[in-house]
């Protein structure tokens, strides 16, 4: 189940990073 | 290597095919911004500015929202409402939160069962609602994202056509965020409203979203 959470991790981080990134993107009036 | 790809391979088919996509969105998305802009009289942007200007996010974040709402929904309307014949939906007497024995909690907690579930008192309760808090979660921080970023895209747009920016609570009452908004729910409820109809009748042979071939229509829930 190692490999398992790897991915379930990595699907949060990918989701998390992209919602921080765009916000960040709409701040700054980009 | 290959143990872990065959294992996992539903999740990160997904995943590569998202970032595929995401990077389709990002060419056809800048030729597309560019297009308004030259017709407009302004130069082109380069790919590298658009996927950091918040028309990008704005986009991105727009379709995200829509679709963490839709599992929400699912996921907490699929307890109390039923849908006869649907693979998606349970048997009209489990209608509900089910007993503890039917969902393997408290006294009934095997041993190898979550460890907040053994834990008993607000972790069970917390952990068995665990999915739809998160996809609502989700939804409620992406709706978030896609606010702030279509404010920025909006007030971008105004400033290039020599209007009046708006403020961020101007926007959220503002018909591009409705819009913006809107345009996805809609489609997300008539996709869902469609997958609990079409598995009555439709068959999918070998795949989990489908009651087996031979079920007969009336036979509600995932086993027919």
């Amino acid at each position: 189940m190692k490999g398992v959470r790897a991915v379930y991790v990595l699907y949060l981080v990918m989701i998390l990073f992209g919602i921080g990134y765009c916000t960040a993107l709409g701040l700054l009036g980009r | 290597m290959r143990r872990f790809l065959f294992r996992n391979g539903l999740s990160l088919s997904f995943g590569a095919l998202f970032v595929a996509t995401l990077v389709g969105q990002a060419f056809a998305g800048v030729a597309d911004f560019n297009d308004n802009r030259v017709a407009n009289g302004l130069d082109p942007i380069s790919l590298g500015r658009f996927v950091t200007s918040s028309n990008f996010g704005a986009d991105v974040m727009e379709n995200w929202q829509s679709e963490y709402l839709q599992f929400f929904l699912y996921i907490f309307a699929t307890v109390w409402l039923i849908q006869l014949g649907s693979s998606e939906s349970k048997e009209a007497h489990k209608r509900g939160t089910e007993s503890d024995e039917e969902q393997k909690v408290g006294k009934y907690a095997q041993a190898d069962s979550p460890a907040w579930v053994k834990a008993g008192g607000w972790r069970t309760t917390l952990y068995s609602r665990s999915l739809g808090f998160v996809m609502l979660a989700l939804f409620l921080l992406t709706w978030t994202a896609s606010a702030v970023a279509g404010w920025g895209a909006f007030n971008n747009e105004q400033l290039m056509s020599h209007e009046d920016p708006v403020t961020f609570v101007g926007y959220l009452v503002h018909a591009d965020f409705w819009n913006r908004t809107l345009q996805n729910w809609q489609s997300e409820m008539l996709a869902v409203g469609s997958m609990a109809i079409f598995s009555v009748y439709l068959r999918q042979r070998g795949s989990p979203e489908s009651k087996p071939v031979g079920t007969p229509h009336k036979d509600t829930g995932q086993t027919g």
